[in-house]
């Protein structure tokens, strides 16, 4: 009896912390922010109302839709990029490797970076993209380009080039982990029926490692999302993220309503994608 | 006897010395301010002068000051927002006046700055000028066979991707002066419309629209860039630190100007740090150590006469005060300061 007591109150300190934890950081500012976004700016701040004009704002003046666009084409450029990387590198590590030690140093090599702030690799990237940087300097000693390219730098293809590189590890140990789980002998069994090994790749180890694939999609595609640090470091005139706006709205235009709205938007974006993704995932599973 | 472990000793000493002095903040100032207005070189002696403890929290932009206040500022004393936000933190309640009759040298401070309305409410002052400059243009020397004299080339598809331009509302100043209004801060809908326009123009030439002090540098050292806007005084020395020739000019559309000055934070006219920490930077000792640290010219010419060398009095227009009146003065933009940034934001997001 007592035991079950005790057990009880352990058990309402193992789930309630997280809980609290949960209410306290996540739900309660997601509730201050939604409703923040029906007050109204009012110089010299905002005031308390409940009114849908800032969302009528985001649908009525065309630059917010522009950003939301851009921002969502360059999160599917960075994860359809990251993933042709990815994919093939993560195969190569599972299945043709036969030495497992190379495959722990070269799986650690791309999950490594991960250690190392990312500003600091953002920044790196600069001196690497820079007109006087590491690329063109390299390319003209070559005697590829004979005058310094510009496009390296300050543009979207920098944003995409950096963000990949800081994102593919999220696409790396998913697929790494569902190739990994797929067992050997269906490969065997497919061979044995006489398919090529390309058709048991398409009809077999595709489908298998799909959930993994899926998950790093996700994962790649809203961190790119709601990314800032990119544009505001290697971006050019055309690199405006939603996140920049959101920043400038809590910031310059002092419009923490409109700024809130945005962020609201951005959620139910990336929520739909989740569970859009989720939904995906349920329906590739496959019991061995 | 019991054993007096340092917690205890600590946790003794601060409970009695809270219990003698109800101010406990005393002895201590918090500052929220721009890199070198507190710069250790004038600091440090100020510190050991009067036992007062002064850390500082730096901002990137005055929007930041704003956002931190707004968010409840209680744990700073101190601020220094430029002119165009001054206005707004006093009507937002986040300082209180300055007693002026306590500023020694208020008097000497440029009548000018004295007489501006948007640091005063209702006969009574809220900020003390402190450091002014323009928004000058910058061109690296070697990149131009005539010097340029005017924002024409800004906009000269010849500068094509060798031009950057900082990423602020001001930006929309500039365009509409290059366009021919001058009334830059009472800009009407249309005007604002025809500046965006502008700018959307130029962006293809633009190579970077840049944020930071130090990224400036970084741009012209990287050589990515050859003109640009910048803090008059500031980023030229630095690039000039790293080798490269740049020189600044006021074009023909003219130059914007801005004024910093400290305010009180709402509760904190009571520090006894806080008037012998102002005293001390409107005097020769503060306007001549962030002169020397920051580039920027002073509030109080009498304490730049007396303290600079002739030269850098002159470099920093002080002995000019045609300069200055020339200089078009940030002014609060009240409820079209949304406007502008969100003109800015919709060239961006083109």
């Amino acid at each position: 009896m007592t035991l079950r007591i005790i057990d009880r109150i352990g058990m309402g300190f193992f789930l309630g912390l997280p809980i609290l934890w949960i209410v306290l950081f996540m739900l309660v500012p997601y509730g201050v922010l939604l409703t923040y976004s029906f007050w109204i700016k009012s110089y010299p701040l905002f005031e308390p109302a409940f009114q849908f004009g800032n969302y009528l704002t985001l649908l009525n003046e065309p630059q917010y839709l522009s950003v939301i666009g851009r921002t969502l084409k360059i999160a599917v450029i960075v994860s359809v990029t990251a993933l042709v990387l990815a994919y093939p590198f993560a195969y190569f590590l599972v299945f043709r490797l036969k030495n497992a030690t190379i495959r722990k140093v070269l799986f650690f090599g791309v999950i490594a970076p991960l250690w190392v702030s990312y500003l600091l690799r953002a920044y790196l990237w600069k001196t690497i993209l820079g007109t006087q940087g590491v690329l063109n300097s390299t390319l003209m000693g070559l005697g590829i380009i004979g005058e310094p390219l510009d496009v390296f730098l300050y543009s979207q293809a920098a944003m995409v080039i950096t963000l990949t590189y800081i994102f593919i590890p999220f696409m790396v140990m998913p697929i790494y982990a569902a190739l990994e789980k797929i067992p050997r002998n269906l490969d065997e069994a497919s061979a044995d029926l006489g398919q090529s090994s390309w058709t048991t790749f398409w009809r077999v180890t595709v489908p298998l490692s799909l959930p993994g694939v899926v998950a790093g999609f996700t994962l790649t595609f809203c961190l790119c999302f709601g990314d800032f640090v990119a544009a505001f470091l290697v971006g050019g005139p055309d690199g405006l993220m939603v996140a920049n706006v959101i920043t400038s709205q809590f910031g310059a235009a002092l419009d923490w309503p409109l700024g809130s709205a945005l962020a609201v938007v951005m959620l139910v974006v990336v929520l739909a994608i989740i569970s859009l993704s989720d939904r995906f995932e349920q329906r590739a599973k496959v019991q061995f | 006897m019991a054993k007096t472990t340092p917690l205890k000793t600590i946790l003794t000493t601060s409970l009695a010395t809270a219990v003698a002095l109800p101010a406990w903040a005393e002895g201590e100032l918090s500052l929220l301010t721009w890199e070198g207005y507190a710069d250790d070189s004038f600091i440090a002696a100020f510190e050991a002068e009067t036992g007062c403890r002064v850390s500082a929290t730096y901002v990137g932009s005055g929007e930041e000051i704003i956002a931190k206040m707004a968010a409840g500022g209680g744990v700073y004393d101190l601020i220094t927002p430029a002119s165009d936000i001054t206005k707004l933190i006093i009507e937002a309640g986040f300082v209180e006046p300055i007693d002026i009759s306590r500023i020694d040298e208020w008097e000497n401070i440029y009548p000018q700055f004295r007489e501006l309305d948007n640091i005063q409410m209702d006969g009574e002052y809220y900020a003390m000028p402190y450091t002014w400059g323009a928004i000058a243009f910058m061109y690296r020397d070697d990149a131009f066979e005539t010097p340029p004299t005017s924002l024409a080339a800004l906009f000269d598809p010849r500068n094509e991707g060798r031009i950057a331009l900082w990423d602020d509302k001001s930006a929309i100043y500039v365009a509409a002066r290059y366009n021919g209004d001058t009334n830059i801060y009472t800009l009407s809908d249309e005007q604002i419309a025809a500046a965006v326009e502008t700018l959307i123009e130029q962006r293809p030439l633009v190579r970077r629209y840049w944020s930071t002090a130090g990224e400036l540098v970084d741009l012209y050292v990287g050589g990515e860039v050859d003109i640009s806007n910048t803090w008059a005084g500031y980023q030229s020395a630095l690039i000039a630190a790293e080798g490269i020739e740049v020189t600044e000019f006021i074009p023909e559309e003219n130059a914007e100007g801005w004024m910093d000055s400290w305010m009180i934070a709402d509760g904190s006219a009571d520090n006894a740090c806080t008037y012998p920490f102002l005293n001390m930077q409107l005097s020769e000792q503060g306007q001549c150590g962030v002169a020397n640290v920051n580039g920027y010219s002073v509030a109080n010419p009498v304490a730049a006469r007396n303290c600079m060398t002739e030269e850098q009095f002159v470099a920093l227009h002080q002995d000019d005060p045609a300069y200055l009146d020339a200089l078009l003065m940030w002014q609060p933009l009240g409820d079209r300061m949304g406007a502008y940034v969100n003109a800015w934001n919709s060239v961006k997001a083109q």
